[in-house]
């Protein structure tokens, strides 16, 4: 399976000078968790609601500071047709909840570890249906008919 | 920020809870040098596409050596 099989959603950025108040306004008004830092166009950070709670609302930190303080610096991202195996390599070795998708070197997407696990939960599922009749069905043919339609 | 094809990424990490990482950049994607880059991470050997940021500086082969032969023993 690709990443891009999974259910991910279009990427919402920010721009590395705004302030942290646009950036939670942004947040709320888009209804995602986190954005994407970009510095001339070029990812450079990702923040999330959380960071602003952290990193701004407890260390009483001014809502007019630019957002790249408080963003975690660096995009750790993947290509759209990489597989979910690399997917699931990166989340665990970098300690990350969220990786931008890029096409062509530019971000197209945004996939979080949620999305992957109810993606894989899904595709699990319905593996585990075919495999429950063919367990109950072992041979070809043995499936019960289909209860005739009253007319 | 511009780099080459055996140049070593160092991050510093700058919040609470991130670490240093370090790394060598196995491909640049980007026209002159310019990231993003494809960095084999000293950690786990996994490598990753990666745009830096500030927190990030980009070391030669020499000057990495250099470095590692100024640090104290």
């Amino acid at each position: 399976m690709r990443v891009a099989d999974l259910t991910w959603r279009a990427p919402v950025t920010i721009d590395c000078a705004d302030p942290i108040l646009k950036a939670a306004q942004t947040l709320s008004e888009a209804g995602v968790g986190s954005l994407v830092v970009v510095d001339g166009g070029r990812p450079v950070g990702i923040v999330t609601d959380r960071d602003i709670v952290t990193r701004c609302v407890a260390e009483r930190v001014e809502p007019d500071t630019r957002i790249d303080s408080i963003m975690s610096m660096g995009v750790v991202a993947l290509d759209a047709d990489a597989d979910v195996e690399e997917l699931y390599a990166v989340f665990a070795s970098h300690a990350i909840r969220r990786v931008p998708l890029v096409e062509d070197d530019r971000v197209v997407g945004m996939v979080t570890l949620d999305d992957a696990i109810v993606s894989t939960a899904a595709a699990l599922n319905d593996l585990a249906g075919v495999f429950s009749r063919q367990i109950a069905f072992p041979k070809a043919g043995d499936e019960p008919a289909a209860p005739a339609v009253p007319g | 920020m511009k780099a080459s094809v055996g140049d070593r990424v160092i991050v510093a990490g700058r919040h609470l809870g991130e670490r240093r990482r370090t790394g060598r950049i196995v491909e640049v994607r980007g026209v002159d040098g310019a990231p993003p880059y494809r960095v084999e991470w000293d950690e786990d050997g996994r490598t990753t596409l990666y745009f830096p940021s500030y927190d990030c500086r980009v070391e030669s082969p020499s000057e990495a050596t250099s470095n590692e032969s100024r640090a104290p023993s």
